[in-house]
């Protein structure tokens, strides 16, 4: 039996290669191995958002099934975002689960990626204390986006009080990204932070 | 004539079996198929004892004029022509000289769109058929050459063949069934094929008969059916299912999965985006979504699958396209279709691997025994029957998740953290607790949506009972 997957991904492949997105520097895809069952995505942050100037790693694992079933994505690059998991990276997207359709492409999921994180739906969460903070605090929500951006994804650097609080938490022997998971999940209160990872 | 006939062979070099019908008996008789209905005429008419003029040559619905030409007609070895005695009318029209067969009528664009609304503005009138071939929408179609090539091809499952085959569309009285049957439109799209009672047409079998009966009540209809048209036919019983969402790619429509763009038939999606996929690929579609337990059980249709890009009002009507399976995987369609009957009327199936054979038990009973593989379990967890309350899963060796088929397990003792940040996630199953479908995770959040269409329960895979905004905020990730 053909392989369709790996024909229909071969095909999308240069489709995405020779898009005017790639040529912006918006996405990127790249090959991880010659079976054309894992890929890896890139896509930039949007402009205007707490994700500017950050570049964003995706594993993207191509099923037997493809096209009849959506491409299994998650971030490599950490990222706060409501719909995606600060912890595994794993994505809440319709088009990626029940809403997904024969005739999108990689570059649609890419491009709706980029979409996501320009307008987020903490309604629909994947990461429940992202979602609370979007809702109730929104600019303590793009302060930690864009320091999470500035950390992961090579962003530009925003809040050096930010800095200063995880180096505090890192001297008292705290390892750097559970320091930083808690102070974001507390809106950078350093002391409800210290007091939860020390509890 | 018998003696000239047998004389002849020597010079024929391709002989063709066919069986005249006439109103009293049946004739078999040798043919070139380079003769024309003349030549047809001439032979048989001494043999009843008419003159060539008293007759007139009947097939799939038509009256065949003089000069068609036999090997045009899409005549197969021991077809039937029916010839019938011209009543003593006066003539319906002036140029009445019979007409051509209906595979030449027919063309491919008119049956391509499934979409009505493009079929219905050609209407032709009785007899008047040289206009249909010119009819078409399509700006393309001019020269002769290309009318030839546009051919109609019809698919069909052929319970002979056993396999898809190209098939030959045929016409008879829907009340005698009789072929002595002439129509009075030709058909314009699938519907006037397909349904019944579409097309009227005159039954030259026994005129008297179906008039006089139905008189008053309704005009005769035609009754089309197709043929196979790649074995011998077996007689006017040998029928074979109109595949008819299988055409020719004749707009060069792209397959929606691998992007090709096939030269052969291709299979139309009833949608109104009419969606191409190539016949390869409709395979990979159906046997993927019947490993995921994603067909679904129509009310009217039976076991099915819609458009897979999601098109509204997409359903595969006649199920006989899955025939398109290899005989293993219709097998698994049949038997996952009655399963799936079998867990709609409230059943549940063995989960013993391999077996998974429909069980209708009394639902108070929690000790199920499978009549297939006589494996014993529990209703409730799925595992081997036990008394007293359900234990945690069996899973190799990651038991440490306390899971419990009882829905009194509350979401609190949930591990958060540890399993969390566990970069290895074991893929292992569990049974949707709505309709027992076992459903693997792959990683992932706890939220689990059934796989099986027709179920879509929502659940969490710690509790095993539905998906509440308690699991969300307590294990959503373990
Ligand atoms: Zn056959
Ligand atoms: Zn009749
Ligand atoms: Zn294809
Ligand atoms: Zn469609
Ligand atoms: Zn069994
Ligand atoms: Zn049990
Ligand atoms: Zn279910
Ligand atoms: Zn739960």
């Amino acid at each position: 039996m053909a392989n369709i997957a790996a024909q229909r991904i071969k095909r999308e492949f240069k489709e995405v290669i020779r898009s005017e997105e790639v040529a912006k520097c918006a996405i990127k895809v790249e090959l991880v191995d010659n079976n054309y069952t894992e890929l890896k995505g890139e896509i930039a942050g949007p402009p205007d958002t707490p994700y500017e100037g950050g570049n964003f790693v995706l594993e993207i694992k191509v099923p037997e099934t493809y096209p009849f079933n959506p491409p299994k994505v998650r971030f490599i690059t950490k990222i706060w975002h409501p719909n995606i998991s600060s912890v595994t990276g794993a994505i809440c997207l319709d088009i990626l689960k029940d809403q997904w359709a024969a005739a999108m492409t990689l570059r649609t999921v890419l491009l709706s990626l980029q979409a996501l994180l320009a307008a987020a739906e903490p309604d629909d969460p994947q990461d429940a204390v992202v979602a609370r903070q979007y809702k109730e605090n929104l600019e303590m929500f793009k302060l930690t986006a864009r320091h999470w951006t500035n950390a992961y994804a090579g962003g530009p650097s925003v809040n050096p009080e930010c800095d200063d609080k995880i180096k505090r938490l890192v001297d008292m022997g705290i390892e750097e990204h559970q320091a930083r998971v808690a102070l974001s999940s507390y809106n950078w209160d350093l002391e409800r932070a210290t007091e939860q990872l020390f509890s | 004539m018998l003696q000239l006939l047998s004389s002849k062979k020597h010079i024929i070099e391709n002989i063709l079996r066919i069986y005249i019908k006439t109103s009293g008996n049946t004739l078999c008789i040798d043919i070139d198929p380079k003769y024309d209905i003349r030549q047809i005429k001439n032979i048989v008419a001494p043999k009843i004892g008419l003159e060539p003029d008293e007759l007139k040559v009947i097939f799939a619905g038509k009256e065949l004029a003089d000069n068609i030409v036999i090997e045009d007609c899409d005549l197969g070895e021991q077809s039937i022509l029916h010839v019938v005695k011209v009543k003593e009318k006066v003539p319906k029209k002036i140029n009445d000289y019979g007409m051509k067969p209906l595979c030449e009528i027919l063309d491919d664009s008119m049956f391509s769109p499934i979409s009505e609304s493009r079929n219905n503005s050609i209407s032709v009138e009785a007899n008047d058929v040289a206009h249909i071939l010119n009819n078409d929408t399509d700006a393309n179609i001019t020269s002769n050459q290309q009318v030839l090539v546009k051919k109609i091809h019809f698919y069909v499952y052929c319970p002979t063949c056993k396999g898809l085959k190209q098939g030959k569309l045929r016409v008879r009285c829907n009340f005698c069934k009789s072929g002595a049957f002439t129509v009075h439109s030709d058909p314009q799209n699938w519907t006037h094929v397909l349904e019944n009672k579409q097309i009227t047409g005159t039954c030259e079998n026994d005129t008297q008969f179906c008039e006089d009966i139905l008189q008053n009540r309704e005009p005769t209809f035609a009754e089309f059916y197709f043929k196979c048209s790649e074995h011998i036919s077996l007689g006017e019983n040998d029928q074979a299912v109109p595949l008819y969402l299988i055409r020719p790619n004749l707009k060069q429509i792209q397959c929606l999965a691998c992007l090709d763009i096939s030269y052969d038939a291709v299979f139309v999606f009833p949608c109104q985006n009419d969606h191409v996929m190539c016949l390869d690929c409709f395979k990979q579609y159906c046997m993927s979504k019947l490993t995921e337990r994603q067909f679904w059980q129509h009310p009217e249709y039976g076991y099915t699958l819609a458009c897979p890009n999601g098109c509204a009002d997409s359903f595969i009507k006649e199920i006989h396209h899955f025939r398109l399976l290899d005989d293993q995987n219709y097998d698994r369609y049949h038997r996952f279709a009655t399963e799936e009957f079998v867990l709609q009327s409230g059943g549940l199936l063995c989960p013993q691997p391999g077996c998974g054979m429909g069980i209708l038990a009394d639902t108070d009973c929690k000790r199920i025994t499978c009549q297939g593989c006589k494996y014993v379990f529990c209703r409730l967890c799925l595992q081997g029957y036990h008394i007293g309350e359900c234990g945690p899963i069996e899973n190799d060796d990651l038991n440490n998740q306390s899971t419990s088929c009882e829905s009194e397990l509350s979401c609190n003792n949930g591990n958060n953290g540890e399993i969390a940040s566990r970069t290895t996630i074991k893929i292992m199953t569990k049974p949707c607790p709505s309709c027992k479908t076992p459903t693997e995770r792959d990683g992932g959040c706890m939220h689990m949506i059934c796989t099986r269409a027709g179920c879509k329960f929502h659940w969490c895979w710690v509790c095993q009972t539905e998906w509440t905004t308690e699991c969300m905020g307590d294990h959503w990730f373990g």
